[in-house]
């Protein structure tokens, strides 16, 4: 390695990181990804039909595999072993989940894969409120529509104009599959309070697609996908980029520093290989950083010199700040109406097929919380799991044969309506360097403070309340353990997974760390490509957006290479 | 039914295992009983490792901690098991399913949630062994009976339908018929959306 001459280095290897060395690679650039992570390999490690009864505690949920024995995520969680963190005294709960592979959370994430909107890019010019990118919607438009055509996303529709909501271009989205009878069924409820309900958009190849595998309609994409039907990094976009010859990956390499020369310009980073524990410096003509938003800022705070003695681009104190979260809760309903309905295949493809998008743009006022949420709603006949056995009351007095029909009635009656909300950043919400505590290798810490702000609990008190009614129009009972009041629904900060927001853009170095291209405004051959860079953080998930990013972020970085300017 | 008394539970665990206990109870038991032999291995400690955050996912290992159940007590769980799911006319029973392994497996395994159950399921078994285990069928029936409304029960018909239902036989009994790859999905038949739009009309949507 030491021989190789690199143009860019690229820290991690998800979203922003595959979609940086997918581009870069193909502009001819020589690059050098670093993943913090194992190898991980989708084709041959994916459980694909596997049963539950197949797996240890028939897959259930633990402190190892917090979302399942079967979900994708290897070697990381909510917890990693050797790499600590904190959570300030006196802050509220935070939650930070690091994978610990090649394609991080690309592998297991939910593929819904909804644009941002035009009001999302210009929130404070709105209402006032946060901050407005220094980038409109239609700066970005053909981004998304680029990335839409690359990844495979269904969810193609008759363009529906509805506000705020984009609708693509002709020919970027493939077809859903039709909705499945739970999906019918809720429909009616919010049609009749006048919300409407459209086609999801899922990363999800549900038609031919050219050098493709389609969906082959079973098994859970939250597992990966060894035919690469799905949307991972792994699977779409580091097979081309090592195609052409222009990519080495070396992974277990936790980067946590950038490494500056004589005039300030970044000439490499250092990383730890987690295996053996040895430092190396590696050097190249740029840096790329897309580690995740934590991790991004964690390796820009501990990149300190005498020019940077805060960190890199820190001068301003901005590197951490703004970090955001979605705003999430579900509540569960019980349909009698769906009980008894044939046998029916509903496994279909991967993501929801149809979804709520946020309808009270033009309500703000009258709601009292700012920003809206959309409504993601599972359901249906799906692969039972340990969790089955709660379709009995803990109060009915059933065994045996009439225990079989009770279960055998109820099952796929039960659906479950989970709430995606825009968070507004606040000055309580940030990471820094842990004063004292170090990783395994000596490496300091992130130390994160989160406070909710109001608009966040009324706008989640909001969302139970709209499950209670939708619920109670289906004829349904909710199941007991939701809050009404929405500090205590509120989900924990971190927890929807979406943080966002360290490492802001915007028109100026006072305002921000990087420029709309992800580009530092203190070190100008470094990049950031990942979730960081993001101003708002809007109720849609941000995996489209921080790929599209990314891919314009990227060719700004070759058109600069290309020209030397770098 | 011809017999009344439960049948001793046969354990599906490794041959060797088996061997051991066939030692113990002879082999003419072992044979009668059909399946192989789950033997217990006394003494797994509470300290047991789990499978860590990168177990192999597409081959799970069988879960490595020590089993915790004694003969008794697993013995116990298949009776409570197969009162709570018999075989039915078309499906096999909660014990010839290995339930009650899965039970042990659980309340084994080292985690908070299954530590939290173990708690709750180990004295269940014990104290309805007493009840049960060398009890007539009457007696039994209403040592059975009496159980319901107990959290001990509660717990226990939990694990004993999710166990059950997340079996292939599982799938069968309740109506599962996914897990299998399609050249498309076309939604649902009309007649569930006939079903359906019933049900619509009765709720005025």
């Amino acid at each position: 390695m030491a021989t190789e001459s690199y143009d860019v280095i690229i820290v991690g290897s998800g979203a922003g990181g595959g979609m940086s060395a997918y581009h870069l690679t193909r502009s001819g650039l020589k690059v050098l990804m670093l993943e913090a992570g194992r190898y991980y390999d989708p084709a041959t490690e994916t459980p694909m039909f596997n049963i539950p009864a197949q797996a240890p505690l028939r897959g259930s949920s633990t402190p190892d595999k917090p979302f399942g024995f079967y979900d994708a995520t290897v070697d990381g969680g909510w917890e990693v072993p050797n790499e600590p963190f904190t959570v300030a005294k006196g802050s509220e709960p935070f939650m930070w989940w690091r994978p610990r592979m090649l394609g991080g959370r690309t592998n297991h994430w939910g593929r819904i894969a909804l644009r941002f909107g035009e009001l999302d890019f210009k929130p404070r010019s709105r209402d006032g409120l946060g901050y407005d990118w220094p980038i409109a919607y239609d700066d970005l438009a053909p981004w998304y529509d680029r990335t839409e055509r690359l990844i495979g996303v269904s969810g193609a529709a008759a363009p529906r104009g509805l506000l705020n909501t984009p609708d693509s271009p002709a020919g970027c989205l493939m077809e859903s599959a039709p909705p499945r009878a739970f999906e019918i069924f809720y429909e009616r409820a919010f049609r009749d309070m006048g919300i409407p309900v459209i086609p999801m958009h899922g990363a999800v190849v549900t038609q031919a697609m050219e050098g493709r595998n389609t969906c082959i309609f079973a098994t859970p994409c939250g597992r990966g996908c060894s035919i690469g039907a799905n949307f991972q990094s792994t699977t779409v976009l580091l097979p081309p980029a090592m195609a052409t010859g222009n990519l080495t990956i070396t992974t277990d390499a936790l980067v946590y520093q950038v490494d500056l020369d004589k005039v300030g310009k970044a000439k490499g980073v250092s990383y730890v290989d987690r295996k053996t524990g040895k430092h190396h410096s590696v050097t190249a003509r740029s840096v790329v950083l897309a580690a995740g938003s934590g991790e991004t800022a964690r390796i820009l705070l501990n990149s300190k010199s005498s020019a940077f003695p805060d960190g890199l681009g820190n001068t301003n104190g901005m590197v951490g700040r703004y970090l955001m979260d979605s705003v999430g809760l579900g509540v569960q309903g019980r349909f009698p109406a769906l009980e008894n309905l044939p046998p029916t295949n509903d496994d279909g493809q991967g993501t929801q097929h149809t979804y709520v998008p946020w309808w009270g743009y033009e309500k703000q006022t009258e709601l009292g919380f700012p920003r809206g949420y959309h409504i993601e709603i599972g359901g249906g006949r799906r692969m039972p799991s340990l969790g089955i056995g709660s379709y009995v009351g803990d109060d009915e007095d059933l065994v045996g044969d009439a225990l079989r029909d009770k279960l055998r009635s109820r099952y796929g009656s039960g659906i479950g309506f989970d709430g995606r909300g825009e968070m507004i950043p606040n000055d309580d919400c940030y990471c820094e360097l842990d004063p004292t505590v170090k990783d395994k290798w000596g490496i300091p810490v992130l130390r994160f403070h989160w406070k909710w702000g109001d608009s966040e609990i009324r706008q989640a008190a909001h969302m139970v309340q709209t499950f209670l009614e939708v619920i109670d129009r289906l004829g349904g009972t909710p199941v007991p353990g939701y809050e009404t009041d929405g500090r205590k629904a509120i989900s924990k900060g971190g927890e929807m997974i979406h943080e966002v927001g360290t490492v802001r853009m915007g028109h100026n170095d006072k305002d921000s760390v990087v420029n709309q291209f992800g580009q530092s405004w203190a070190v100008p051959n470094l990049f950031v490509t990942d979730g960081a860079v993001l101003v708002s953080s809007p109720d849609k998930n941000p995996t489209l957006s921080i790929l599209a990013l990314a891919w314009r972020s990227s060719d700004h970085l070759a058109t600069l290479a290309k020209q030397g300017a770098l | 039914m011809e017999d009344d008394a439960p049948k001793p539970y046969v354990a599906k665990i490794d041959r060797r295992t088996a061997i051991k206990w066939i030692g113990v109870v002879g082999a003419a038991t072992a044979v009668a009983a059909g399946v192989v032999v789950y033997g217990p291995k006394i003494g797994g400690k509470p300290g047991a490792k789990g499978y860590g955050t990168d177990p192999n996912l597409v081959e799970p290992a069988k879960a490595a901690w020590p089993r915790l159940l004694t003969p008794d007590q697993l013995q116990t769980a298949a009776i409570l098991a197969d009162y709570i799911l018999p075989a039915s006319a078309t499906a096999p029973s909660a014990s010839a399913l290995g339930i009650p392994d899965f039970i042990d497996e659980w309340v084994s395994a080292p985690y908070p949630d299954q530590v939290a159950s173990r708690s709750k399921i180990v004295p269940g078994l014990g104290e309805l062994g007493r009840k049960v285990l060398k009890a007539s069928a009457a007696d039994r029936a209403t040592a059975l009976q009496g159980l319901h409304g107990t959290p001990f029960f509660i717990s226990f018909r939990k694990l004993t339908i999710g166990a059950y239902y997340t079996t292939e036989a599982g799938f069968k009994d309740i109506g599962y018929i996914g897990n299998v790859a399609r050249v498309s999905d076309p939604g649902p038949s009309e007649a569930v959306k006939a079903a359906l739009e019933r049900e619509l009309r009765k709720l005025g949507l």
